[in-house]
């Protein structure tokens, strides 16, 4: 089977996407709040996950705008009475899982800011976008398949 | 014998006890409410306690009302509604708090616990529908979590950039009996302003040649009016103030210069245009002052303090920004000022400048003040008031009027609905005012088209004899809509023309008094009337239907955009 072209670049405004993470008590209903002002102030949202951390819940937003705007939606909601905690996450990355043919990707991971490890058949890929970009363009004669997932926030602590 | 103490039967206190316990404790004295089903408990136990409660005619009221209570105050104000209808019926009047930062505790009834989310009669997801119009809700599910709620719930309210908080609360909780929980108020401690932003603030305001103090609704929350002034008086700074800061700063003060923005003065939007610092203190760059943002004050550099840091930021970039308490922050920045007597005055030329061009305006207003009109209404009741008055404004013309040519001189004496723009608002919330201090002239200024939208609160008015003075600007017409319709609708009055009763004998029919005033009738005669006879009294006066307020800076323009009146 011919190997498919390399997946496409992650768009450049992935270096514009902001990370913020927050710890949410309160439940439903402070979630609830805290979906409803980033509608009500039209943040960009690129990304949104949440789930549960002990018994707060964790939401992870990526804003897609400059540093400066950033600060601000993360100073308004920090001023949520819900949030027990709020940061402004470092870094984002991205997972990609692939199908590949061949061993010829392995070598290229080390050292290109990428891990990679198999999973029942599935080799998944995590690393910065930039890094994720360069990598699979290296490898795209291996690469049979690939899903990219992403960019999200690396885990942090949500400010707590 | 006896000891009837000890034979006493103990009866722990119910939620709805717990609540009136909470709102004695917060040092609350009026609420403004509406009973039923939902909140029966609570108001079966209010007798007991020395809460005086004001019944309004509309939940609507209620909230308008304890949201005038407390710009008026400064405390946070309380209102009170059923589950459904009722809860539905505070929106507006809580939305209208949240955009003009008031603090005040909203607390509804809600169906029972077991009833939620079963589309029960008058159930309404009254936390869903407020959550952008509150700073925040509680839904209290734990009667054991009912008194320590209320509590908080008055801190969130008055903390910070203050703002609505709600406490929905299910009847079986207000029934449920519930142990007297302490509460241990939070200790807020001060923010400390960073003194290199001060400092910086500071060099900025000493450098500039052509600066301006523009100062918001937050100098007035902060209390930081003699700050204000200080710091005005020591830099010989001129100051304008946004629709909310009116009354932050005496208008009979040489320093004071008039308010900006869509209906400001021509000679203040201009002034901005040329100045090289704004000072913008406690107010937000809100579009009615901004016009179009990119094109807002191009030569100035910006200092901007806001106790939201959100704000800073968010319409204009500032050249300092500092997330700080008004009043602390205006202290940090006159402790580099204390040797401004013995610097020479740079700003005169500034001030002079700024002085030459309002001249035209100046007396184009001394020319209309004999003409009937709203400039001889207003100084009217001025006079008649004299300068301990407080003006309550509804929305429309006759408040861009009000504000341009009353000439606010006292402390906090002009309230008004200036971020939601609430048509109806002046009435009820003049009911807050009057309560708060019952020893000085309350007047509403209000259109025929805002004035219609509450006035069933005049019963309320009548029943507490409250001293409120009503002056209609009836031109027949919704007018601020009309003068948009003339201006960029070719005249084309789309359902602006509006009636409404004979006020003289509306007010008959409530027991109070009232006279129509016409052009020709003598002005200050039936101003001096309405402020003499006891009670509310109301006055209509017809005024011209055409008339517009001037300037206008039309929405999304800039000052170069603006519309003056012929001649000016």
């Amino acid at each position: 089977m011919a190997p498919r072209e390399a997946a496409p670049a992650t768009p450049t405004t992935s270096t514009a996407l902001h990370p913020i993470e927050a710890r949410i008590s309160g439940g439903m209903l402070a979630l609830n709040r805290f979906l409803m002002t980033l509608q009500n102030k039209r943040m960009p949202v690129a990304r949104f996950t949440v789930g549960r951390d002990g018994g707060a819940l964790r939401a992870t937003i990526l804003l897609d705008c400059p540093p400066d705007q950033a600060r601000r939606y993360a100073a308004l909601l920090s001023g949520l009475e819900d949030l027990e905690g709020l940061e402004e996450a470092g870094e984002t990355m991205e997972v990609a899982l692939l199908k590949t043919s061949g061993d010829g990707w392995r070598e290229s991971a080390t050292g290109s800011g990428v891990a990679v490890h198999e999973e029942g058949g599935t080799v998944v890929a995590s690393g910065e976008p930039e890094a994720m970009d360069a990598w699979l363009a290296l490898v795209g004669d291996y690469v049979q398949d690939v899903v990219r997932l992403g960019p999200v926030a690396r885990p942090g602590n949500g400010g707590g | 014998m006896e000891n009837t103490a000890l034979n006493a039967e103990y009866r722990p206190r119910t939620g709805s006890e717990a609540m009136c316990e909470a709102l004695l404790d917060e040092g609350v004295e009026y609420l403004f409410g509406y009973p039923g089903g939902a909140i029966m408990p609570f108001y079966d136990a209010l007798p007991d306690y020395p809460l005086k409660h004001v019944l309004v005619r509309h939940e609507q009221a209620a909230a308008h009302a304890a949201d005038g209570y407390a710009r008026a105050t400064g405390r946070v104000g309380v209102c009170v509604a059923t589950s459904g209808p009722g809860a539905t019926n505070l929106v507006t009047g809580l939305a209208t708090a949240q955009m003009d930062s008031v603090p005040i505790v909203a607390i509804t009834g809600q169906v029972g616990r077991p009833a939620l989310g079963k589309d029960s009669f008058q159930e309404t997801n009254v936390m869903g529908m407020t959550l952008p119009f509150t700073k925040h809700s509680f839904l209290v599910e734990d009667p054991e979590d009912l008194y320590p709620t209320m509590r908080r719930a008055f801190e969130i309210a008055r903390s910070g950039r203050p703002g609505p908080v709600l406490v929905d609360v299910p009847k079986d909780v207000q029934f449920a009996a519930c142990e007297h929980n302490g509460y241990r108020r939070l200790r807020e401690v001060p923010q400390s302003v960073a003194s290199p932003a001060l400092e910086a603030a500071a060099a900025l305001l000493r450098k500039a040649r052509r600066p301006i103090i523009l100062a918001g609704h937050g100098v007035t929350l902060s209390g930081a009016e003699m700050e204000l002034r200080l710091l005005a008086e020591r830099t010989g700074t001129p100051v304008v103030t946004t629709l909310l800061g009116i009354s932050a700063f005496p208008e009979d003060h040489p320093l004071y210069i008039g308010w900006p923005g869509m209906h400001g003065a021509a000679s203040v939007n201009r002034a901005i245009d040329k100045s090289d610092l704004l000072f913008a203190v406690g107010m937000r760059f809100d579009d009615r002052i901004t016009g179009a943002a990119h094109k807002f004050a191009p030569n100035a550099k910006i200092v901007h303090i806001d106790v939201d840091p959100s704000e800073l930021g968010k319409v204009v970039r500032p050249t300092v920004g500092i997330a700080a308490d008004a009043k602390r922050a205006l202290r940090g920045v006159l402790a580099h000022f204390e040797d401004a007597e013995d610097r020479e005055d740079t700003r005169a030329p500034w001030r002079a400048e700024i002085e030459k061009s309002q001249a035209p305006e100046k007396e184009r207003v001394e020319g209309a003040r004999d003409d009937y009109g709203p400039i001889r209404i207003l100084n009217a009741i001025k006079s008649v008031a004299g300068p301990e008055a407080r003006v309550v404004t509804d929305v429309g013309q006759h408040q861009m009027w009000a504000a341009k040519f009353f000439g606010f001189t006292k402390k906090n004496s002009h309230i008004t609905s200036g971020g939601l723009g609430t048509m109806g608002f002046a009435l009820p919330a003049a009911m807050g005012v009057a309560l708060a201090y019952p020893d000085e002239p309350v007047w509403v200024v209000a259109g025929d088209g805002g004035f219609q939208m509450n006035l069933q609160e005049l019963a309320t008015i009548r029943d507490l004899g409250l001293n409120i003075k009503v002056a209609v600007l009836n031109n027949g017409y919704l007018g601020m809509v009309r003068q948009w319709q003339q201006f960029f609708h070719n005249r084309r009055y789309s359902e602006t023309p509006i009636t409404g009763p004979d006020y003289e004998r509306f007010a008959a029919a409530y027991g109070l008094g009232g006279r129509t005033v016409r052009e020709g009738d003598d002005v200050e005669e039936a101003v001096k009337w309405a402020q003499e006879t006891p009670g509310c009294t109301i006055l209509d006066f017809h005024i011209d239907p055409e008339a517009n307020v001037y300037p206008m800076i039309p929405s999304g323009m800039s000052v170069h955009e603006m519309i003056e009146e012929d001649g000016a």
